[in-house]
């Protein structure tokens, strides 16, 4: 039978109780055609070396657990060939976040920021069942659903150079789920959201590098979002002059 | 690792968790990849705004002066740093109007009204005809051409 071939994975590695600061390891590893990253680090993880942290859960692009630093781009490695790089992959955590262990980032500050913009239908008042249900028309679907394809897998974040400069900024992510909820027609929360918005490290916070949008994974366009909400905040603050607040 | 550095408290939770925890490192290809450079030639933008703002009360102050004044600071304009000022300050902003062209179809939302958005293209293409109308006009008219 024919050998396998091989390549090298370069993983960073980092064990809080013994490293100062996160170091790489090598492991050449025999690989498969149809092998996806993960299945590298996966392979490294059962065969080589137990005591390398990651995380991954579905393997289908959809939980959004898998994203990494690969080569230097945010990548989710469920969904991203071995076969598209060399011998040589150097898979790192993803970047802009504090690194808890190996490749496992810390995730509570992204959880702060999302909490932060209300992603949930925000009801203006309890509506009564002779009212019928919300109903919701094609059109009105696809005035947001582009932005509620979001997995949460935080690459955009791991891509944005505001996240790295201004703790402060919400994000990729976070803004365009709250202009999601904006979006909705069965929503009542926007004014909330927009003092929000509106904040420092609100949406003016972006300047437009628009690499978060080339980075994802489900082909959600964040920049996209954010923009539509500078413009709708703009209108609504102009709106404040010549309409009564809460109108 | 890269030598350039995140803040480090980007993307600290509010409050700690037991472990202790490595710092954030930038995006790999910061700064040198495109969209990057885009972000910091738009950020330094904004030094240069500052200088013209400065010149602009410069100048305010002049015409305050007087006519000789004001003449003597135009004379002073002709210096070729300024110059050269001049001609960054053109072309930052051409390449922001430019960059804001690519920007605006993002802005809109997918319907306007009962309409849907019109194609990015074609919004693209709208603004600049704007662009170009407008310029050959300011043209014509510092030119004498018109009025």
């Amino acid at each position: 039978m024919a050998e396998k071939p091989t390549k090298t994975i370069v993983v960073t590695r980092f064990d809080p109780d013994v490293d100062e600061v996160p170091k790489t390891q090598e492991y050449t590893i025999p690989v498969e055609d149809d092998w996806k990253v993960l299945d590298a680090l996966n392979y490294i993880k059962d065969e080589v070396d137990p005591s390398l942290s990651h995380r991954w859960s579905c393997r289908m692009a959809v939980c959004g657990s898998c994203g990494m630093t690969v080569n230097g781009e945010p990548k989710l490695t469920c969904k991203q060939s071995l076969a598209d790089y060399g011998d040589r992959v150097e898979i790192a955590p993803l970047a802009n976040f504090p690194v808890v262990r190996d490749l496992v980032v810390e995730l509570e500050g992204f959880m702060d920021k999302f909490k932060k913009v209300k992603p949930w239908i925000v009801e203006a008042k309890e509506a009564a069942v002779v009212e019928g249900t919300n109903r919701q028309s094609h059109e009105e679907l696809m005035d947001f659903k582009q932005f509620s394809m979001c997995i949460n897998c935080m690459l955009c974040y791991s891509a944005c150079p505001v996240v790295s400069n201004e703790p402060d900024f919400l994000g990729p992510a976070a803004i365009a789920l709250g202009h999601r909820y904006n979006q909705d027609n069965r929503d009542h929360g926007d004014a909330e959201r927009n003092e929000i918005f509106r904040e420092d490290g609100g949406v003016f916070s972006c300047s437009y590098a628009n690499e978060c949008a080339e980075v994802c994974p489900k082909g959600v366009d964040p920049s996209g979002a954010i923009q539509q909400a500078k413009l709708n905040n703009v209108v609504d603050w102009a709106k404040g002059f010549v309409v009564p607040r809460g109108k | 690792m890269s030598e350039l550095r995140a803040r480090v408290d980007a993307m600290r939770p509010a409050t700690p968790g037991p472990t202790r925890t490595a710092d954030p490192q930038p995006p790999a290809n910061f700064p040198t990849k495109g969209n990057y450079f885009g972000y910091i030639a738009f950020g330094l933008g904004s030094s240069l705004m500052l200088l013209v703002s400065m010149n602009i009360v410069r100048t305010l102050w002049a015409l305050m002066e007087g006519e000789a004044a004001f003449r003597a600071l135009m004379e002073s304009f002709k210096h070729p740093a300024y110059v050269a000022f001049h001609a960054l300050c053109f072309a930052w902003l051409v390449w922001v109007a430019l960059r804001f062209f690519s920007l605006f179809p993002k802005t809109q939302p997918f319907r306007i009204g009962p309409f849907q958005r019109p194609a990015d293209g074609v919004l693209v293409a709208g603004l600049y005809g704007i662009f170009v109308v407008a310029t050959l006009v300011v043209a014509a008219i510092l030119t004498g051409a018109i009025l």
